[in-house]
């Protein structure tokens, strides 16, 4: 066994490449025709996409009663898979905002791409509190505050309405952010650029940037505080997405935990969905080097850690059901892991509390095919822990008369499909339109680039 | 005055700067210096508003305009994308000849009666601009009261159904096409005068004729048409009753009974509140003894009974037992009473004791109700279903009479019949002339023989009958074996009377025309008479005047004109006068001998009426097929309802298919398993399974009639069925989950004690949430505060709004709901809720704004139940409101929680946050999805309450206290120039309400019902510890026997 050195800090780049090589490398998926390969993956997830959008077309026609909601069930499928969205949405903007101000140099590889995700997990998510409304045609207008003759302004006790703004929020600083990030890549993607349209793209959206020192110094400056504007919206997003719940009076909604186990759980399905993209990516774009094992090692750290964090909530739910002495809030624990959707109850307990639970194997967490796995369980499991909050808590509330089994249908699930279609064929065209890694930000932690005492003779 | 002191100051010292902020341009001087008062800023704001004084500028929104524009020119463009379309559809044009009486907005009442289905309840018409929009009973009609069966109610669906015969048509080749009368009715004379002379019957085969003048009618028919016979017949009917009485004391009709005169009630197996006798009446007999305000007085009532019926589910001892067995009972409770009187005594049946042991009983309850009869002597009767055979009807009426019953006997009033039904036997011959071809012409008149006795009235039988005509509403199936198919008028576009008992005859009058080119019954008839050549749309009205003028307007002995008492008779829709009944009460004590005992082999068949569809004529009223069924919560569908132990015993679970095979016949049902019914006992309703009922009664449920043969005890109840499991599934689908009373209801175990008997534990899920709160009468007596001994103070931490003037609250008690479901099928009729049909009724999309919970208490073997009416409660902290984000749920100063449906954008927040899950989606345009649209077509639109919004597709609704005729009251109180009072409104739900259940009122007028109710020490609030402060106080229902269920109250 190799033993670690805990006096150097460990490569968060290998490959002890050229700046120029760095660009070409990143760059390349850029300049080339993409193979065969890449449309068929294309291919799969446009039709996923248009499934997804068949299905939003059919419950415009004739309404939402394609779906599976029945009347003590009135949120389901879309609603669970909003927050599972604005959930995967988490990871980009803590890796890039979080880690960037607590000084995390492992984070420089997988930024960028961890907060192209978080925008496309935002536009795919805000597409559910939407559609899933009766009536969205009117839904989109009635929910903005705008100023009316009959002075009817929207209701500020909502829940709904703090998340249209939390969301929104949320989504334009991240967009910023993202977009600030870039502009120094865009200035090299426009010196590189041999295309005419190409070059004027990319001028325009470098904003002349010349990479003089002054640039550099006003980038990092901007940067820094929109990192510091981001942070406490990480926070905040779940915190309001968990309020449509726990601001209730429904037993298994109604619970003052939700906010921080709500955060955790967002982070872990993010940095699940992060760690499982990245892992494709490395491997397809030959990048190995750049997010070394190291990285994707440490984020499954923090997938175990958060998987616990989820895990505690759970076991807490119970423990406060009891306590109340509340028949209404005890039963409905009860019920969710021995009633009829105890299936899903138990898919969620296992996929996200046990299985995580690997990642203390350092084997484990440092292969892999075991973590790229163990990522997808964690998703499944954070999908049916919305499930399970969302459908178990209203198909059993206070009056046993009222109580009904939810069923999704097709449409259910073609909306479903739909969804993770318009992600995915989002993050595709990304990888192909934009650089995948943040070039300057790499080359910051690349061999070579930090200041030593031995002019870099430390490293071999 | 300082205004005008200012202005002259302002009109003097020209200019005067006061203001910093000059405005570059300026109307006036006032402006331009900014001195103008308020009021005159509110005289300028009203220059151009006519009557708007209360606009105030001050609270209009401070954005700027231009800002405005930007806000808008943004949002319009989202609204672009999905721009639809709003225009106004049709135009409003005012009447150029107003007719009398309309007053556009304002509704007219007509009284008048149903006669079609043999009830003869009398109704009032609600019609606005000429068009029938509600029907309610007539407050004025003796017998009703006020009230109306369900099937009553939800006729008005019919009236309007697009399925209804629009046209009379006749058969060509094999293919029914429409036609002409004036053709029909020339073949059809051609046919009735050929069968006259050639000495061939003329078969008039009707339902139950409860018309004077239409019975006159056909003697008339009778005299021209010499070979003309009258048979009578109903599916379901009391001639078993009759014969036994008959053969009892030599009386024709059975008497009477003053229900709220009676302390103690054993009913062997009638379903008196549901189906049995005229049921409004009985309803509200029964349930004056059932005051909470006077418990001491609280009537206690027994049931026996193998299947479970809602009059089974109100009884206090529900005596489960095999129907084979009722007459054991009657014969043990007649042999404890004979032989202490020295009278004949019935031998060879079991004991009442040993029949407790066997089915297991509350231990308590066969003593219980020896001594209760004994005691209660002349203050005791018992009553026997109808469809209970003659010998069991005979041992009750002799009981009756050695307990003293004929006491609650009434002595001044008797049933009355035009025309009596027509035998068993009578049939059978009618069937027999049909068969042989003695029958020339057949005339159905509102009947389907092909459906209802099939093994009589087959299509090849039908063919040997020349010429068979089929008067309806609507196609049936023995329309498909008819030569011409006739639409005849609804009730309410048709005359008549009607005269269901002695002293009473109620008027039926016509409050629209005829939508369509039918005719009714009795015209059709009287035009055949006339020669068919000079139809005119009154011959019928003159008829019936002129009967009444020369036949029953003499006998009545009144002192005013004909003419003045006819339109009176007419306003009323109902004139009672004096008629001495004879009732014979002498009860021949020999009649019960030789009456033997039945014995029980393999599994007993109970065929039951259903609450809804009656006897299947009413399976294409989409309201009916929607009712949940009582017990079983079962909608659009029956099935065989069998016991928990009976399912075990088969190996079956709900929704299993069974053959059950009875006298040669094997039907294949699904099953239900229903706590509480009697062992080996299938009990199944009849009026399902209709092959030809339009688009929404076609192919729902099963149809059980074929099993109805003379073999059985009597027609509806049957022993000796083999039944075994086919191995298919169906699917049930109810209102409620089937989950019936399985531990997920129960928070601790029943226990037994050695002998099965339920000693205690069994606490339920209603008990513990303070859904479902009742004590013993007993108990109740002893301390009265009982039910509050437990109760804990909620306090809020906000300030609550306080409700200074009105407060709309509503009462229900729950010692009086029956659980009928009349108050749900009024509130379809008078909030326009659409029908979504059985598959959206099994994924939970039923939109009824009220309806009937159900909760079990006890073992599954024998539990009890309790109803519960549920409705928006109308919290004064309303969950729901708080939640949605437009706004379109929101809280009226006197204290109704409202909805806005323009508003309304469907997020479905405010449902999921009601704990009494009362509110309703709009999933789809409902109207539109069910059978292609069938209650979206033009004839349904006018059936709209038009003071109701029809709600789209995506928005929320739910109870709204009938806010539509709170204003109305409003109105009507503002131009009177009262101040309005909660006994001013009435809701759909408490007008309906047989038992008089509901109360609705101001709950600040503490004088008023409501207020009383609300503070009563049996009044609770459904979930209250929510502290979202209900307006609905339910009143706790009291029990009159020693336990509840299997739990002792004291927790």
């Amino acid at each position: 066994m190799s033993t670690i050195d805990y006096t150097k800090n460990e490569v968060n780049v290998k490959g002890n490449r050229s700046l120029k090589e760095i660009d070409d490398l990143i760059i390349a998926p850029l300049d080339r025709i993409p193979n065969m390969k890449f449309f068929i993956a294309i291919g799969f997830t446009s039709t996923m996409l248009l499934i997804g959008t068949i299905g939003i077309a059919l419950s415009f026609y004739y309404g939402t009663g394609l779906w599976g909601n029945n009347n003590p069930v009135g949120w389901a499928l879309p609603i669970v898979n909003f927050v599972f969205w604005v959930g995967i949405g988490h990871a980009g903007t803590l890796i890039s905002a979080i880690l960037f101000l607590l000084r995390q140099r492992w984070r420089n590889g997988i930024a960028r791409f961890a907060e192209a995700m978080t925008i496309f997990a935002v536009i795919t998510a805000l597409i559910f509190p939407i559609i899933h409304t009766g009536r969205p045609w009117i839904a989109a207008v009635y929910l903005l505050p705008y100023p009316n003759q009959h002075d009817i302004w929207v209701n500020f006790n909502s829940p709904l309405l703090w998340d249209v703004f939390a969301v929104s929020t949320y989504f334009t600083v991240s967009l910023v952010f993202w977009y600030v990030g870039l502009i120094p890549d865009f200035a090299v993607l426009r010196d590189r650029a041999t295309g005419k349209i190409k070059k004027v793209i990319y001028s325009i959206f470098s904003l002349g940037w010349r990479f003089s020192n002054r640039h550099w110094q006003h980038y990092e400056m901007t940067y820094l505080i929109l990192a510091g504007l981001a942070t406490p919206l990480v926070l905040s997003v779940h915190t309001i997405v968990s309020f449509d719940f726990a601001v209730s009076i429904l037993p298994g909604w109604h619970t003052t935990i939700f906010p921080p186990y709500f955060v955790a759980g967002a982070i872990f399905s993010g940095f699940a969905m992060v760690q499982n993209s990245l892992i494709v990516i490395r491997k397809v774009f030959d990048m190995d080097d750049l997010i070394p094992i190291k990285t994707l090692e440490t984020m499954n750290k923090i997938i175990l850690l958060t998987g616990t964090m989820v895990g505690y909530a759970y076991s807490m739910e119970f423990f406060i059901a009891w306590y109340s002495g509340s028949q209404p809030e005890y039963f409905t624990f009860v019920n969710r892991a021995f009633g009829p959707y105890a299936w899903a109850y138990w898919t969620m307990f296992s996929c996200n509390v046990f299985i995580p639970q690997l990642f203390w194997i350092k084997k484990i967490r440092t292969s892999i095919v075991p973590m790229f796995i163990i990522a997808i369980f964690v998703n499944v499991g954070m999908w049916f822990e919305r499930f399970v909050i969302v459908i178990t808590s209203l198909s059993r509330d206070y009056l046993p008369s009222s109580w009904a089994y939810y069923r999704p249908t097709m449409t259910d699930f073609a909306i479903l499909i739909g969804s993770f279609g318009l992600f995915f064929t989002c993050v595709l065209l990304f990888t192909r339109f934009l650089p995948s890694i943040a070039i300057a930000e790499i080359k910051a932690v690349s061999e070579g680039a930090q200041p030593s005492h031995h002019e870099g003779e430390d490293h071999e | 005055m300082n205004n005008s002191v200012d202005k002259n100051k302002n009109q003097i010292d020209l200019p005067v700067v006061k203001s910093e902020s000059k405005p570059s341009h300026w109307r006036s001087l006032d402006e331009y210096n900014n001195t103008s008062t308020d009021n005159q800023l509110k005289v300028k704001a009203n220059e151009f508003a006519e009557g708007a004084e209360n606009f105030d500028i001050g609270s209009k929104s401070k954005v700027s305009r231009r800002k405005f524009m930007a806000l808008m020119s943004a949002s319009s463009a989202m609204v672009m994308a999905s721009c639809t379309d709003y225009r106004d559809k049709g135009e409003i044009v005012p009447y150029s000849v107003k007719p009398e009486e309309v007053i556009p907005g304002i509704a007219n009442y007509y009284a008048s009666t149903i006669t079609s289905d043999g009830s003869g309840q009398g109704i009032l018409v609600k019609a606005r601009e000429g068009r029938p929009i509600l029907i309610e009973g007539n407050p004025q009609h003796p017998i009703s009261k006020g009230k109306l069966d369900s099937n009553g109610i939800a006729r008005i669906l019919d009236m309007y159904d697009p399925s209804r015969l629009q046209k009379p048509r006749k058969t060509q080749g094999s293919k029914l096409v429409d036609s002409d009368w004036k053709v029909i009715d020339k073949e059809i004379i051609q046919s009735l005068n050929s069968a006259s002379s050639s000495g061939k019957e003329i078969a008039i085969f009707t339902g139950k004729i409860v018309s004077p003048t239409y019975a006159k009618l056909i003697e008339d028919f009778k005299v021209k048409y010499p070979t003309t016979k009258v048979y009578s017949y109903e599916l379901f009917n009391d001639n078993n009753k009759q014969i036994a009485w008959k053969k009892s004391t030599g009386g024709i009709n059975y008497p009477l009974i003053d229900l709220d005169k009676a302390a103690v009630i054993l009913s062997i197996d009638s379903d008196f509140l549901g189906t049995d006798g005229n049921v409004n009446e009985n309803i509200r007999q029964f349930t004056t003894n059932r005051d909470f305000e006077n418990p001491t007085s609280y009537s206690r009532f027994y049931q026996v009974e193998g299947s479970y019926t809602l009059t089974g589910s109100n009884s206090d001892y529900r005596l489960r037992l095999t129907p084979e067995n009722y007459l054991d009972v009657v014969a043990s409770l007649v042999n404890h009473f004979a032989s202490k009187q020295g009278k004949p005594t019935m031998s060879g049946f079991k004991s009442l004791e040993s029949l407790a042991k066997e089915n297991k009983w509350k231990h308590e309850a066969a003593s219980k109700l020896l001594s209760d009869l004994e005691s209660n002597r002349g203050k005791a009767i018992v009553i026997g279903g109808k469809q209970l055979p003659v010998d069991l009807h005979v041992a009750i009426n002799y009981l009756n009479d050695l307990i003293g019953a004929s006491e609650l006997y009434r002595k001044s009033e008797s049933n009355f019949n035009a025309v009596s039904l027509s035998s068993d036997d009578e049939i059978a011959t009618l069937a027999n002339n049909v068969k042989s071809g003695n029958v020339g012409v057949l005339i159905n008149i509102d009947i389907n023989p092909s459906y209802h006795l099939p093994y009589h009235f087959t299509a090849d039988n039908l063919k040997k009958v020349k010429t068979v005509v089929s008067l309806s509403e609507f196609e049936n199936e023995t329309s498909n074996n008819s030569n011409y198919v006739l639409g005849i008028n609804h009730d309410i576009e048709s005359w008549g009377d009607a005269k269901i008992r002695t002293g009473v005859i109620s008027t039926q009058q016509p409050v629209i025309a005829p939508l369509y080119d039918t005719r009714q019954r009795e015209a059709i008839l009287l035009n055949w008479m006339n020669g068919g050549e000079n139809y005119s749309e009154d011959i019928y009205h003159k008829y019936l005047q002129s009967n009444w003028e020369t036949n029953i307007y003499p006998s009545l002995n009144r002192t005013v004109p004909f003419k003045e008492f006819w339109f009176a008779t007419l306003h009323d829709g109902v004139t009672t006068f004096n008629e001495t009944s004879i009732v014979s009460t002498e009860v021949n004590s020999s009649s019960v001998s030789g009456i033997k005992p039945t014995n029980k082999s393999n599994y007993s068949v109970i065929l039951q009426e259903n609450y809804f569809i009656r006897d299947g004529r009413y399976a294409g009223n989409g309201f009916l097929q929607e009712s949940a069924h009582p017990i079983t919560k079962i909608t659009w569908d029956n099935c065989a309802m069998i016991s928990p132990a009976t399912a075990k015993e088969l190996n079956v679970e709900i929704g299993d298919m069974i053959e059950v095979a009875l006298n040669g016949k094997a039907i294949d049902l699904p099953v239900l398993i229903q706590p509480g019914m009697a062992e080996k006992v299938i009990a199944v309703d009849l009026g399902y399974g209709r092959t030809n009922s339009g688009a929404i009664g076609n192919g729902v449920g099963f149809d059980v009639t074929p099993f109805m043969t003379s073999k059985g005890l009597s027609k509806w109840i049957y022993t000796g069925a083999k039944v075994k499991p086919t191995g298919n599934k169906y699917e049930l689908i109810a209102t409620q989950e089937h989950h019936a009373l399985d531990d997920e209801f129960l928070i601790t175990e029943v226990r037994k004690n050695a002998e099965g008997e339920v000693t205690g534990g069994g606490e339920t899920f209603a008990r513990a949430r303070s859904i479902i709160q009742e004590t013993t009468v007993a108990n109740y007596i002893k301390n009265p505060k009982i039910l509050k001994e437990h109760e804990h103070e909620v306090f809020s931490i906000t300030k609550d709004f306080e409700y200074n003037n009105m407060k709309w609250a509503m009462s229900i008690d729950m010692n009086k709901c029956i659980g009928c479901n009349a108050c749900s099928i009024a509130c379809y009729v008078e909030n326009n809720i659409p029908v979504v049909g059985k598959e959206e009724v099994g994924v939970g999309r039923e939109m009824g704004w009220i309806r009937i919970d159900r909760y079990y208490e006890g073992s599954p073997e024998d539990p009890i139940m309790s109803n519960q009416p549920m409705l928006c409660q109308h919290c004064d902290n309303a969950p729901c409101e708080n939640v949605c984000p437009v706004v379109a749920t929101t809280h009226s100063k006197d204290g109704l929680n409202q909805m806005v449906y323009n508003r309304c954008v469907g997020t479905r927040y405010c449902g999921n946050n009601c704990p009494y899950k009362v509110r309703r989606f709009n999933f789809y345009d409902f109207r539109d999805n069910l059978a292609n649209g069938h209650y979206k077509t033009e004839s349904t639109k006018i059936m709209m309450n038009p003071e109701v919004t029809i709600r789209a597709r995506g928005v929320m609704e739910k109870c709204t206290f009938c806010v539509q005729r709170i204003s109305q009251a409003r109105q009507n109180a503002k131009e009177d120039g009262r101040t309005l009072k909660g006994s001013d409104v009435t809701t759909a739900c408490q007008d309906a309400c047989p038992a008089n259940a509901i109360e609705f009122g101001n709950a600040n007028d503490k004088d008023s019902r409501v207020a009383m109710m609300r503070e009563h020490n049996l009044g609770y609030h459904v979930l209250d510890y929510l502290n979202v402060k209900p307006n609905v106080t339910y009143l706790a229902k009291l029990r009159n026997s020693d336990s509840l269920g299997v739990k002792s109250e004291h927790h």
